[in-house]
């Protein structure tokens, strides 16, 4: 096998990678820490990638304008949402376990909301734009601008956020509360608070990675399920709750998914199903959980 | 400082406290002591704001603090070490310490305060970087001893701090208790060590199914029939 080859099979599964960190660490915070196994997550990966779209094909708006639009938005969404109906399902919850199950049917509705708002408005065809897409040669292969510029972008998104998590003083009651929610409480932490704040930063990282998706891939209305799954995938490969595992498991499921693709194209998801039960059967706690 | 009046708490519809009524008073070591399942980390939990009371009344330095979510009491300077210290697993232990100080009253101070807190505990220093799951269970108190420092608090409440540990480690916890009081913190004991509790509080309040049955000077109780008899088999 040639490098050029090997380039041609790892900076596509690099770019997924990056791709499937991003959501997946979105999907983190929402069930590591708030305990919503969010079944709309790909929804917002929807919206911010056809918005974009509309922005870009209606307005002339520069998709990287567009993620510093939609991420903010996406956020302050999810924020309220968690405000509204998930806090209100948590105080009516007698134990945690029943606010997980009842959390996530809420959200298996919101996803069938979402999805038909969007079939709505952008009906169901499948949507692309060319922004970028002049080839680079990079060590003798040939890549779309767009597509490493993506890669780019994604990494440098998903450290701050891993820095952001690390040090901040924020970050540090994020992963408390994760960690022992009474007990953060105890050191001054406001739960609810945090709580929001994680649903609104998943909704915020998938929404960002949409408008990635966008620039890379033909997108449309019922593109979020498939996203929702491989975030499932990747959170439990990575180990529950835990960012760097979500960050690193994306990255070797996009890796996985890209030489899959160069044996069998249709086989993508099928080995990703395939990673999902060998690791529920052998090690459930995946790569760095506990 | 602290004074609880009439106090009634439920978990879901089983009654766990019954018009308890209890005070602290600045400077004092104030022992809560009962068996297993008679209430006193419900009491706890309810001065932290972790439980909602059904009725009665929670004063804090001439302030109502009844029904407060759990972050506003610590910003008053109520802090809770909670039974077996529930420090945060794969956080390391300056992490740890460092939630300790979350408050903003505090926040802006933590590395001196962190120093103080070093200077009790030179073992916590040595093992700054370590990740607190990795602490043996003294040492985990230990932590939970400092991370509850952190917050400056003028109320420290201990829940169960003896429980499961060496006797050695438990002379050491004690030991804190009484420099704690010495630098002028005020300490709501909650232990099952009776004799332990009794010997190093000022006041103490027993409690039995939900309610306060005796309370009064330590010394006092030492002497009196039903303490003697029920918590220190004599």
């Amino acid at each position: 096998m040639t490098t050029v080859r090997i380039l041609e099979i790892v900076i596509p599964g690099l770019l997924l990678g990056g791709l499937y960190a991003l959501i997946a660490m979105g999907l983190s915070l929402q069930y590591g820490v708030a305990r919503i196994l969010n079944f709309s997550h790909g929804e917002f990966i929807m919206l911010g990638a056809l918005t974009t779209w509309t922005l870009f094909t209606a307005l002339g708006v520069n998709p990287f304008l567009a993620l510093a639009m939609c991420g903010p938005a996406a956020f302050v969404i999810g924020f309220f949402i968690h405000r509204t109906l998930y806090k209100r399902l948590l105080i009516s919850s007698p134990s945690p376990a029943v606010f997980e199950s009842s959390s996530m049917l809420a959200s298996f509705g919101l996803m069938f909301v979402i999805q038909n708002i969007a079939l709505l408005a952008w009906g169901p065809e499948i949507r692309g734009y060319s922004y970028l897409s002049i080839p680079v040669n990079l060590g003798g292969a040939l890549f779309g601008a767009n597509r490493l510029v993506t890669l780019g972008v994604a990494i440098v998104i998903g450290m701050t956020f891993y820095l952001f998590i690390s040090l901040t003083r924020t970050g540090k009651a994020i992963r408390a509360a994760a960690q022992d929610p009474a007990a953060a409480g105890l050191m001054g932490v406001n739960i609810n608070s945090v709580l929001a704040l994680c649903f609104g930063l998943g909704a915020g990282l998938a929404s960002v990675a949409g408008m990635l998706i966008s620039m890379c891939y033909p997108v449309h209305a019922v593109m979020g399920r498939e996203y929702t799954i491989i975030a499932i995938i990747v959170v439990v490969l990575g180990g529950l709750g835990s960012i760097p595992g979500s960050f690193i498991g994306g990255f070797l499921l996009g890796l996985i998914g890209s030489i899959v693709t160069q044996i069998e194209p249709g086989l993508a998801l099928v080995a990703y199903y395939a990673i999902f039960v060998l690791l529920l059967l052998i090690k459930p706690t995946g790569l760095m959980g506990k | 400082m602290l004074e609880i009046r009439d106090l009634c708490t439920c978990y879901g519809k089983v009654q766990a406290l019954w018009d308890v009524s209890l005070q602290v008073n600045e400077g004092e070591i104030v022992a809560l002591v009962g068996s297993n399942g008679a209430g006193k980390t419900t009491l706890l939990n309810t001065i932290s704001g972790l439980l909602r009371p059904v009725s009665g009344q929670i004063t804090f330095l001439g302030k109502m603090i009844r029904g407060l979510p759990p972050h506003a009491i610590v910003e008053l300077g109520i802090s809770q070490v909670p039974e077996g210290g529930r420090v945060f697993p794969e956080m390391t232990v300056r992490e740890n310490l460092e939630m300790g100080a979350y408050p903003y009253r505090v926040w802006r101070d933590k590395e001196a305060t962190l120093k103080q807190v070093y200077q009790l505990f030179p073992l916590l220093k040595e093992r700054e970087k370590q990740l607190a799951r990795t602490l043996s269970g003294g040492e985990r108190q230990m932590l939970a001893i400092g991370r509850c420092l952190m917050s400056r608090p003028r109320l420290c409440m201990f829940d169960e701090p003896s429980y499961g540990l060496a006797p050695l480690v438990v002379a050491e916890i004690f030991r804190i208790i009484r420099h704690l009081r010495d630098q002028g913190i005020t300490v709501l004991l909650v232990e099952q060590n009776v004799r332990r509790a009794l010997e190093i509080a000022d006041r103490a309040y027993v409690l039995e199914n939900g309610r306060i049955c005796l309370e009064g000077a330590c010394t006092e109780l030492l002497e009196n029939d039903h303490v003697r008899r029920a918590y220190l088999g004599l």
